[in-house]
């Protein structure tokens, strides 16, 4: 994937898509979960939900960008 | 004997006490977090080497608050307006690089928009549109005099804002959270008690007026509460995010049962007063097992369930019970006709109030979400388009002065006052009382000035590294967030104290010292803000004035002319929240125990009961078995009522009186053809009739004495 990608002829790093990506990634799964009501098996759902982000963010990034 | 041990106990611990170690230990929590949210925003804004930390830690002064879920909700919708605000300032660049006046002038509309757009929405969407206005200018600002550089500018402020943001939410939801999803629990289960226990103990038919006004003032702010706590709370939770509909159906069965209460405890009221006595006794009995359904024995836990399931026998027994009392009032066919009319309002009630508990039965034994969807509702709010109006002009005046006043006078730092007016022209533009609130913020950023003055040029020039960094800067800092945690006995100076702070500490990577800019900028800070202070004293703010509360009473009344005119469709969700919202504005400016608020309550009642009843008429006037010329006769009812409460007066009102008496008699001829049809009909028409000639109503000054004489029994 390449570093930065023009968007409109404005050079925009390749990682905000993908963060940005990850973001909706991550709202999906918080909603289907606080559908089913399954935060009540976790100790503290934000820090969970952060942490979610955190791996997906970090495997998105190490894999497109090895 | 054990009277002693705890009275010295509560003397050791007094409530007062605990009390307070209980909210100064939020306080500190709260400034802990804040601290912790400024200096990890800073850090990172130096890490990612972004050139002013300082616009990052002004984000985190203005979007950190004591509870979790506003800070997510607030984040949501500053993102929004930074992304619109900045994209606006970069047009406007392109769009006038040489050009100052024609650039400030678009400026100065755009900001004043922003601010008409911040007073028209309520919450945190007008939170949005004060920083749409105020991220417009601050990402033109560094680039005002080399127009090429708009666009690295641009992206800069917009990283910077963006990572206070981030940061903020992040901390504030992570560490410690203080969750309004508890709050929000807590307060609907205190509202739904009140609720049953009111209709519980109101089983005599007889509550003092005043008792009537303070149940019904509980029951608007309920609903309103409700409604903005759960938009909020949608932000910070998933799991409500998905019952959000579910929330906001319940909230409308709690209107609508409390309505029809209402309704039944004016139309026995009534009786009462006009020498009916048997027919309130026997509406009074036939309330009686709804009462005796809603006290389950004390051994029983009063769960909504049991609740539910007891309303629904007592339905059951409704008829026969009706049909029962009917029979003693039979050689009366005048009062009879008043008993159908209660007898639907009491089993209106029973279905609704049905409805209520077992909602809020499954809410609470269901974790998620149940399956099957719900009706989609809304809650509506009433707005008024002279206040937005007014502080367009108002914003688009400041601004343009300020701007005249820089290009006249070539003042080097006119941007930082034009800044602080945009800023506050916005903020304080939806306070009632916007001359005191900028007193307030004036004086605490002055204080906030002096106090950054002092570390900047007393402390900092001897600290080395980011450990001294926090340490010299902490201890005044801290201030800011505290001073927030006590707005509601000094509004505004929290958020002053912070952002006159962070403005002047504008921490730069390395760090620059320039005591002429402090001066400078402290100066042109003050003075912009005591425009935008100015402005308020030229075009004064009409909120909770005399006036606009009258136009609210006038718009208010209008609600029936809504419930008589629009489209059926999802028309009661929205009369009845337009009504709470309204309501609410008008009450939070009123004393209470006055004339006005009299009126406005006598008004209140009017509108709920007619609009109510005129609602249920349509919606029973499109049985299919309703014959052609009583339909007629029922609308031209319906539209004189509609005339009656537009522009009331006396002529209306006969026209309005006879237009309902004729379809009574109507229909009551055709009865006996069409029962199924005609009969809800006539209870809504009887009712309206009812609160047509309720001589204790708002409508009592128009009433013709003269028609009242030939009608009655």
């Amino acid at each position: 994937m390449p570093r930065e990608i023009a968007l409109a002829d404005a050079l925009v790093p390749g990682l905000l898509l993908i963060y940005l990506g990850c973001l909706l990634v991550l709202w999906l799964i918080d909603t289907i979960i606080g559908r089913y009501g399954l935060y009540r098996y976790v100790w503290h759902p934000s820090l969970f939900r952060v942490a979610v982000f955190f791996l997906l963010f970090g495997a998105a990034g190490l894999l497109l960008y090895p | 004997m054990s009277a002693v041990p705890t009275e010295l106990a509560s003397w050791r611990h007094p409530p007062w006490l605990r009390e307070f170690a209980v909210e100064e230990g939020h306080a500190w929590i709260f400034v802990l977090k804040s601290l912790l949210a400024f200096y990890l925003a800073a850090w990172l804004t130096m890490v990612f080497q972004l050139e002013q930390p300082a616009t990052t830690m002004i984000t985190v002064a203005i979007v950190m608050h004591p509870q979790s879920g506003t800070v997510l909700a607030k984040s949501f919708y500053r993102a929004l307006g930074t992304c619109t605000g900045s994209l606006f300032g970069v047009l406007l660049m392109a769009a006038f690089p040489q050009q100052r006046e024609l650039f400030l002038l678009s400026m100065s509309i755009w900001v004043a928009l922003c601010a008409g757009g911040a007073v028209l929405y309520r919450n945190f969407t007008s939170y949005g549109f004060v920083l749409a206005g105020y991220t417009a200018f601050i990402v033109v600002l560094p680039a005002i005099d080399h127009p090429t550089a708009v666009f690295d500018s641009a992206v800069a402020r917009v990283s910077e804002v963006m990572l206070g943001i981030i940061v903020s939410g992040l901390v504030s939801d992570v560490v410690l959270p203080m969750r309004l999803r508890d709050l929000l629990r807590r307060i609907s289960r205190e509202h739904y008690q009140h609720f049953i226990d009111f209709a519980r103990g109101s089983l005599g038919g007889a509550i003092p007026r005043a008792d009537m006004e303070k149940a019904h003032l509980r029951f608007v702010r309920a609903a309103v509460q409700i409604e903005d706590l759960r938009s909020s709370v949608i932000f910070e939770d998933p799991e409500v995010r998905a019952r959000s509909s579910r929330m906001q159906l319940l909230n409308l069965r709690y209107m609508a049962a409390a309505t029809s209460f209402q309704s039944l405890h004016h139309l026995i009221n009534r009786l009462q007063r006009s020498n009916h006595p048997r027919t309130a006794a026997a509406l009074i009995k036939l309330y009686a097992p709804i009462g005796e359904a809603l006290s389950p024995a004390p051994t029983e836990k009063p769960i909504p369930r049991l609740l539910a399931t007891r309303l629904e026998a007592c339905e059951a027994k409704l008829p026969a019970l009706a049909a029962e009392l009917r029979e003693d009032l039979r050689q009366d066919p005048n009062l009879l006709l008043e008993f159908d009319s209660g007898t639907t309002l009491v089993r209106r009630f029973a279905a609704e109030l049905r409805d209520f508990t077992s909602l809020e039965a499954s809410l609470r034994e269901t974790q998620g979400v149940a399956g099957g969807s719900v009706e989609r509702v809304d809650f509506k709010r009433a707005n008024d388009y002279a206040s937005p109006l007014i502080a367009i002009v108002r914003t688009f005046f400041t601004m343009a002065t300020l701007s005249i006043f820089w290009i006249e006078t070539g003042w080097t730092f006119g941007l930082s006052a034009l800044l602080l007016a945009t800023v506050f022209s916005g903020l304080l533009a939806t306070s009632p009382s916007p001359l005191v609130a900028t007193a307030n913020t004036w004086v605490a950023y002055a204080v906030g000035l002096v106090a950054a003055y002092f570390v900047v040029f007393e402390l900092m020039p001897g600290s080395d590294g980011f450990v001294m960094l926090i340490l010299v800067t902490a201890p005044l800092l801290a201030l800011g967030p505290y001073l927030t945690t006590r707005n509601a006995t000094l509004p505004g100076v929290g958020a002053g104290y912070s952002l006159g702070f962070a403005y002047i500490l504008a921490l730069k990577n390395p760090m620059v010292y320039a005591p002429e800019r402090f001066l400078n900028d402290s100066i042109a800070a003050l003075f912009g803000l005591m425009m935008s202070g100015a402005a308020f004293m030229i075009i004064p703010t009409v909120i909770g004035t005399q006036w606009l509360r009258r136009r609210q009473l006038v718009q208010l009344r209008r609600q029936v002319v809504f419930a008589a005119t629009a489209p059926m469709d999802g028309i009661l969700y929205r009369f009845e929240s337009v009504n709470r919202d309204l309501y609410q504005q008008i009450v939070q400016f009123t004393r209470p125990g006055s004339e006005e608020s009299r009126v406005l309550f006598a008004w209140a009642l009017a509108v709920h009961d007619g609009g109510r009843a005129v609602i249920e008429l349509r919606q029973d006037m499109l049985h299919e078995g309703l014959p052609p010329p009583v339909r007629e006769s029922m609308q031209h009812a319906v539209n004189a009522l509609a005339d009656l409460y537009d522009a009331p007066d006396s002529v209306r009102w006969t026209a309005a009186d006879s237009a309902v008496d004729q379809a009574i008699t109507l229909t009551t001829q055709t009865l006996p053809q069409a029962r199924a049809s005609c009969q809800p009909a006539l209870a809504d028409l009887l009712q309206l009739r009812t609160a047509l000639r309720d001589d204790e109503s708002a409508l009592a000054p128009y009433i013709v004495k003269t028609a009242e004489i030939a009608h009655a029994p």
